[in-house]
């Protein structure tokens, strides 16, 4: 019970910062697809999806692991 | 203190009294956050209360051994189903190393299991298994024996059931959408066809079940392994699959909305997708547990049912319940159920199961007999000696199991490339998908492209279509499970395959290390020789040669050393009288002394008689004369005046010099080290063909030579037994102990020989050259697979081929490189040693004599 009590704080601590992370980068994309070039709305909207998705899933394991070694070291 | 705290009871080991329990509670008394101590000495355990915020059970445990007591570790085999690649392996390591209380976690991927070193008391088996579960796995405790096989069986059966359920899913109905997807190119055939099919929104429904059926796994895996920081090749097919999917839904729902509207809805690549991974997981689980295959040979040899007789009465028992000291009754064509001594009868037994040996070996009473052998002719009695886990079966296949389930130092690497391939290629996926966002669309996109093997064109697809496309593609066709299947498959296939041969390495770094060996040092005496010496020369300097005799008998009577039964046994058959010396003592390396009717006898090698100042040096001509034939000569002397001559000699085993032939073909350095002089040992190097000898060196100095070779910057093998030359075996870069019989456990050394037969020294060095190639094969396809791959699926060369790979024929290509690395492996099982014909120069030879042992 106390490991998964841990591990839903880790969790919901770590959302906090891979969610950001992977929103600005969509931000990002979806910023320099509207100012670079003429890119059909869809495009940019898919484009900024697909960019949130992948760094989701690259950030949310890093995160989420750094997150957990820090918690170990305090302890 | 914090609010949640925890109590504990922690085995102590090494506590004999009241002040011990004292020490123990001060110790653990003294760590911020523990309360409530109590030490009991009669449970050998430490009771405590304490905060896990503050004190770690590791804490705990440094505690008690800094006042020098232990905390002794229990371990546990858990089987782990549904690993696929080098990355689950880490993810299920770092889950269990997280746990407080695990030491050692080594995690197998090929043989599915987790092997790990807990604190009882501090974490229990139960958690470990939540942590699995956590991290998108399943686990059980490991059963042993014929359980154990049992349940691995059945664990990949159902796996492989499962995935050919959903195999027979997707592919039935991805094929039926790939002939709607090529309705207008089937030409005459469209003629038995229904046209509804080519519908893209009946292509779209025929396309759903699939990737929420079959395909579904692979979404909620990743999405459970995500949830706790972890990333695997179901992410991989996740992504891919549901970009797949998500876009070509897009389009057939809202066409005009701009991701290529018709013309780009993919269904055919998401069914095509899942059924080809489909394939690559039910091949490999096909396929994978017949890397295995030699340990489960080992484990069905296991016999179920015993005859024993019990208060005169024959019963037949579970062969588990058969204890020491019980008759067991064997009939012709039974399995030896447990190990044990013949009391009576006689048969012929295949022993080739365990030791290789292809010829039935005679039994008779007092033999020795070895449980899941097969008796072949008569039948007899036995009394047996190991029962249960005590086995040589039992110890044979602990052995191999325990090689397996460890690490070669190759395999580092490969663990470190799979285990941030996932994230890098997500990485890369993105970057290519930005790439051709930006740049590449604009550049190089030409409508009539098509991909590779289809005359499907991409006309109508869009910038983000296109991008998209080739950032899945990226996903697909990477493939990390090679890379991490590639040196585990191959190490247990080798040391399954060497165990058949009688061959046992201790772990896939023995096979790692003999594969680089390129001197081997053998010890002469019972290894290269049979260690049966007999006298052959007996010169008289004063007095008779029996005389000479039985005063060198009279002082090696009570030696133990190999050259002085022979003396004894010589100066017997002669039926000289031999009375007890006075006194005795023995000095190793060099001889013996003792006082026999108040002379002093001095029987040994020419240090000893130089150290004692016996001068032989007028008959030396005639000691050299008989170490030219390779004799070993031992000197006697009587009340410090030369005595006489005693000549010994042993007889090369009968395939020692094929043996040592084979090796040289293999291009290995031979060496031999002996106690004997110099001129001596060179007479038998030269009979064998060694090229360097090490002669004159007492046992304790083995290790020494040893390592003089290794400062010479040699990769050195030491062949010997695993008793007296355990220094040496354990210096040397990889012991391998000859001969040991059947008590594998004791024996020390990298590699255990279990027959007396030497050739098996080239077997071992042969298996593992072949063991090596193979990880060296499937890491090298399983890397330039991916390097040629991933830029292929990238579009790297579509600038100058107007080709791109599609996401189904990435995900091909990805299941069938994974399954070329198993394939490849099982290669292994074909290995045959390569011996030769029993050599006319050997069977020639095997009766010249060679010198007796000098005190090595």
């Amino acid at each position: 019970m106390e490991h998964e009590d841990v591990e839903k704080a880790i969790a919901s601590k770590s959302a906090r910062i891979y969610l950001p992370i992977s929103l600005g980068a969509a931000l990002l994309f979806f910023l320099a697809s509207s100012l670079v070039g003429e890119f059909p709305p869809v495009a940019r909207f898919g484009g900024s999806a697909w960019v949130a998705l992948l760094t989701l899933i690259i950030s949310m394991p890093v995160v989420t692991s750094r997150l957990k070694k820090g918690m170990r070291e305090k302890a | 203190m914090g609010d949640s705290l925890a109590n504990i009871s922690l085995p102590v080991q090494g506590m004999t009294c009241t002040s011990c329990v004292s020490h123990v509670e001060g110790a653990l008394r003294e760590l911020a956050g523990v309360s409530d101590v109590v030490v009991n000495l009669s449970t050998n355990k430490a009771s405590l209360t304490y905060d896990p915020a503050l004190v770690k059970v590791t804490d705990l445990q440094r505690a008690v051994e800094g006042v020098g007591y232990s905390v002794p570790p229990a371990e546990v085999t858990l089987d782990v189903q549904g690993m696929t690649c080098a990355s689950c392996v880490a993810h299920v390591e770092g889950a269990l190393n997280e746990l407080d209380g695990v030491g050692e976690v080594s995690v197998n991927l090929g043989l599915g299991t987790a092997r790990l070193k807990y604190i009882p008391g501090a974490v229990t088996i139960g958690a470990m298994k939540r942590a699995v579960q956590n991290v998108g796995y399943t686990a059980s405790e490991r059963r042993a024996g014929a359980d154990a096989m049992d349940r691995e069986r059945q664990a990949r059966e159902e796996e492989i059931k499962r995935q050919g359920r959903n195999l027979l899913i997707a592919g039935s109905i991805g094929m039926i959408v790939m002939i709607g997807t090529f309705y207008d190119m089937l030409g005459p055939f469209r003629a038995i066809v229904p046209p509804f099919l080519s519908f893209k929104w009946v292509i779209g429904l025929l396309t759903t079940p699939i990737v929420f059926g079959p395909g579904r796994q692979f979404f909620t895996n990743s999405w459970r392994g995500l949830k706790h920081g972890v990333t695997d090749m179901n992410l991989l097919y996740a992504t891919g699959i549901g970009a797949a999917y998500g876009i070509a839904l897009i389009n057939t729902l809202f066409p005009d909305a701009g991701f290529g509207g018709e013309g780009a809805t993919f269904f055919e690549s998401a069914a095509l997708l899942t059924a080809f991974i489909i394939l690559g997981r039910w091949l490999e689980a096909l396929t994978r547990g017949r890397t295995s295959e030699a340990i489960r040979k080992l484990m069905k040899l296991q016999p179920k049912i015993a005859r024993v007789i019990r208060n005169g009465n024959e019963e037949e028992i579970s062969a588990e319940e058969v204890e020491i000291d019980d008759l067991v009754l064997v009939r012709p064509g039974e399995s030896i159920p447990v190990d044990g001594v013949i009391l009576e009868g006689y048969s012929a037994v295949d022993e080739s199961m365990l030791t290789g040996e292809s010829l039935p070996v005679e039994k008779k009473a007092q033999d020795q007999v070895i449980g899941g052998t097969i008796n072949k002719t008569g039948a007899f009695k036995f009394k047996a000696t190991r029962v249960g886990k005590d086995t040589a079966l039992a110890q044979i296949i602990k052995l191999v199991e325990d090689a397996q389930a460890s690490k070669a130092p190759i395999q580092k690497l490969a663990d470190w490339v799979a285990g941030h391939f996932i994230l890098g290629v997500h990485l890369l996926a993105m970057l290519v998908f930005v790439f051709w966002f930006f740049f590449g669309f604009q550049q190089f996109f030409d409508p009539d492209s098509s991909f590779i093997l289809s005359p499907y064109k991409l006309g109508e697809i869009g910038v983000f279509g296109f991008s998209l496309l080739l950032s899945v593609t990226v996903l697909v066709i990477s493939c990390p499970c090679a890379v991490g299947l590639a040196t585990p498959s191959a190490m247990m296939a080798g040391t399954g395959k060497a165990a058949e041969l009688g061959v046992l390495f201790k772990g896939a770094e023995a096979i790692e290390n003999t594969s680089k060996i390129r001197t081997i040092i053998f010890d002469k005496t019972g290894t290269l020789t049979k260690g049966e010496p007999s006298v052959t020369d007996t010169i008289a300097l004063s007095g008779s040669e029996l005389e000479v005799l039985r005063l060198a008998a009279i002082a090696e009577k009570n030696s133990e050393h190999p050259l002085g039964e022979a003396i004894v046994r010589a100066a017997a058959s002669q039926g000289l009288q031999l009375e007890d010396a006075a006194s005795f003592d023995s000095i190793p390396g060099h001889g013996v002394e003792a006082i026999y009717a108040g002379r002093e006898i001095l029987l040994g090698n020419r240090k000893l008689m130089r150290e004692r100042q016996v001068d032989f040096k007028p008959f030396l001509h005639q000691a050299e004369r008989l170490e030219a034939d390779g004799k070993t000569v031992m000197f006697i002397s009587l009340d410090g005046q030369p005595a006489g001559l005693v000549a010994v000699a042993d007889t090369l085993k009968e395939h020692s010099i094929e043996a040592v032939k084979r090796l040289h073909r293999l291009g290995l350095e031979v060496a031999m080290i002996t106690g004997d002089n110099r001129r001596t040992a060179e007479a038998i190097a030269r009979m064998v063909g060694i090229d360097r000898v090490l002669a004159e060196v007492l046992p304790q100095d083995k290790a020494e030579e040893v390592i003089k070779l290794q400062a010479q910057g040699k990769k050195v093998a030491m062949v010997g037994d695993g008793v007296n030359d355990a220094p040496a075996l354990a210096q040397a870069d990889v012991g391998m102990a000859i001969g040991s019989g059947t008590d594998v456990a004791k024996e020390t050394g990298d590699i255990i020989l279990i027959k007396d037969d030497i050739r098996d020294v080239v077997v071992a060095l042969e298996v593992a050259r072949a063991t090596m190639r193979k990880v060296r094969q499937n890491l090298f396809w399983a890397f330039v697979y991916n390097t040629l791959g991933i830029p292929l699926g990238a579009g790297l060369f579509y600038p100058f081929i107007s080709l791109i790979i599609s996401p189904e024929l990435a995900g091909l290509m990805m299941a069938f490189s994974s399954v070329s690395v198993t394939l490849n492996t099982l290669l292994l099982k074909r290995f045959k040693p390569g011996r030769l014909e029993a050599s006319i120069a050997s069977s020639a030879q095997k009766r010249k004599f060679v010198p007796a042992p000098a005190g090595d």
